[in-house]
């Protein structure tokens, strides 16, 4: 495996060539918040490596998506997937990356999802290794590492003045190709040093949970007084999924426009609203936020296990951290083993 | 790669009352502009759009012995179908699909057919009714129970009648409430069930209806000897891809657009919010 170093002074000029050639995503600070968004002036809008962006997953799976469009005489056009443009994910987080992955089982399954197969095949990865892990980050007690390498194309170590840049793919093999100027190949002691960080930012990790037997307990607990207990501070406001970077679910609505135009769009969903499941004869399969948020905790802890062989979870702990009401997954879990 | 969100357009040709009231349901028979069948298996769903409305997820009523066209038995509830009654035929909607499993009816060869439905439960098991009558001698003794609240609620009224009079079947049906002019059994489907007492012996029962009778007629079927392979089911929830993506459609892990909405009762009762 390759790896090179890329001076922090060579940032820009390695993102502009990267913006040249595709189109460009990274975090960005942007009214106090920084959100993953396609970079638009590499010169003066650095990426912020320092916080955690909101949400990646639109990059590939947008919010709303126009699946296709309608004429006043009905004329349904649908968007060809061949002239999608490449594009370079810059500074995605080992947990985001193997979220997609996650994801992937989901869109790609017995019928292939066109819209979002044809972005991420379309997608190269350019990680940024968790060095200095976040507050509520528990990617190690889900099967990941804060260093961690799945999905990704590339990845980046922080050594300070420069990255540590390894090669994990062929597609980062032609990301490399494209500015190979700007990289030259890493000295033993970088490539120690990228390997005594990765093993420090696994016990930077503060919040851990051991969730052996955790699917198994699941099984037995459908009926247990804990998810009415675990249920009393949530509002319901259903941040956790849109924040989440394994949650998928996803609506689908027409939009009639001007001129008796229209599109049919499908939109983020979320299993803590009441209307996601309720029927048109008024019954709803999940009629209280007790029902929605056990769903939830099963989904992502039992059913994927049972369909997809993985937590659906990656430990990002983003709803721990904007969750308004202070639910936490890692204490929902804890309730969960204790009602075994 | 296929596009599965694509639907293709649908002429309705014909619209026929089926019950009136508040939630008054209308069989709408449509044919796919392109010419194709829809290749389609009894208890599978469709899902039917209408541009600038919406699509629903809806169940075939019709066989697909039944070549030319489908049929779809819907009740006026929400956006889609409310437009949907408001039509009066010749209107251009969307359809794409088939979703689902469907039931195994091949595997139904030689043995004793009972449909019991309740209300617009019994529109999925129409395409049992065409299929069994279409190749009547691949089966044995076929037993139709259909109920609804009232007379005016019972869906296929001229159809059922018409079949009352055929003698390689029995049509048992009941309304809930006590009407001057209804001869036959007053009460609910699962009292009519243990009432007419169909044997289990080689027998294959599949019910749909609203939740709270399919649960009473499970539980009926069982108590006259039924084993839980030979009770099927067909359910429904809110969906909006119907293949398995969007998520909301899940009972346990399974989704009713992908993994049903066809269900042995075997399987069925293993899962956590049935």
């Amino acid at each position: 495996m390759d790896v090179f170093t890329l001076k922090k002074d060579s940032l820009q000029d390695f993102l502009s060539t990267l913006s040249a050639a595709y189109q460009l995503w990274a975090p960005l600070q942007k009214d106090g918040d920084t959100l993953f968004e396609p970079v638009l002036d590499c010169r003066n809008n650095l990426p912020d490596l320092d916080h955690q962006a909101k949400i990646i997953k639109h990059a590939i799976f947008p919010q709303t998506e126009p699946l296709f469009s309608y004429d006043q005489n009905d004329q349904i056009q649908a968007p060809g997937f061949g002239d999608m443009k490449q594009a370079v994910l810059f500074g995605v987080r080992p947990c985001d990356a193997r979220s997609l992955t996650l994801l992937d089982q989901v869109f790609a399954g017995d019928v292939p999802d066109p819209y979002y197969m044809s972005r991420r095949d379309k997608a190269i990865l350019i990680g940024i290794a968790c060095t200095d892990p976040f507050a509520n980050c528990f990617c190690t007690s889900v099967g990941g590492t804060p260093c961690g390498r799945e999905g990704l194309d590339l990845l980046c170590t922080d050594l300070g003045n420069r990255y540590l840049v390894a090669v994990l793919s062929e597609k980062g093999k032609e990301i490399i190709n494209k500015a190979s100027s700007l990289f030259t190949a890493a000295p033993a002691e970088d490539i120690k040093r990228g390997a005594e960080l990765a093993q420090n930012a696994e016990r930077g990790i503060r919040r851990h949970i051991d969730l052996a037997g955790v699917t198994d307990t699941l099984g037995k607990i459908f009926e247990h007084p804990v998810w009415k207990k675990m249920t009393l501070k949530c509002i319901g406001c259903g941040i956790c999924t849109y924040t989440c970077p394994t949650c998928y679910c996803f609506d689908i609505q027409d939009e009639p426009m001007a001129k008796k135009r229209g599109r049919r769009v499908r939109v983020w969903d979320s299993c803590m609203y009441k209307e996601y499941t309720l029927h048109a004869s008024g019954h709803n399969p999940r009629p209280t936020r007790i029902e929605r948020l056990k769903n939830r905790i099963y989904h992502k802890f039992k059913f994927n296990v049972d369909t997809h062989g993985a937590f659906g979870c990656v430990g990002c702990g983003r709803c721990i951290t904007l969750c308004p009401v202070n639910e936490d997954i890692i204490e929902n879990l804890l309730a969960v083993k204790g009602a075994a | 790669m296929m596009n599965p969100y694509l639907p293709v357009k649908a002429t309705i040709a014909e619209i026929r009352e089926e019950t009136g009231g508040a939630r008054p349901i209308k069989t709408f028979k449509v044919a796919l502009q392109n010419g194709n069948a829809f290749n389609q298996k009894p208890g599978q769903c469709a899902m039917v759009g209408i541009l600038r409305v919406g699509e629903s997820m809806i169940s075939i009523a019709s066989s697909p012995t039944q070549q030319e066209y489908l049929e779809f038995s819907i009740m006026k509830l929400g956006k889609v179908t409310s437009a949907l009654h408001s039509f009066e035929g010749g209107e251009t909607i969307t359809i794409r699909g088939p979703y689902g499993n469907g039931f195994p009816i091949a595997e139904w060869k030689g043995k004793n057919i009972v449909t019991i439905g309740g209300g617009i439960g019994q529109a999925p098991l129409r395409p049992i009714v065409q299929y069994v009558l279409d190749n009547r001698n691949d089966f044995e003794q076929f037993d139709i129970i259909y109920g609804a609240r009232s007379t005016g609620d019972l869906c296929y009224k001229t159809e059922l009648f018409e079949l009352e009079k055929r003698n390689d079947l029995k049509v048992h049906l009941s309304i809930d409430m006590a009407d001057p002019d209804w001869k036959q059994f007053v009460g609910f489907v699962p009292n009519n069930v243990l009432r007419i007492k169909p044997s289990p012996e080689n027998t294959i029962a599949i019910t749909c209806g609203p939740p709270v009778m399919i649960k009473y007629v499970i539980h009926n079927l069982l108590e006259l000897g039924f084993s839980e392979q030979q009770i099927f089911t067909t359910l429904e929830n809110r969906m909006k891809c119907g293949i398995g993506k969007c998520g909301r459609c899940n009972v346990g892990n399974f989704y009713v657009c992908k993994d049903g909405p066809v269900f042995n009762y075997a399987t069925l009762k293993n899962l956590p919010e049935f």
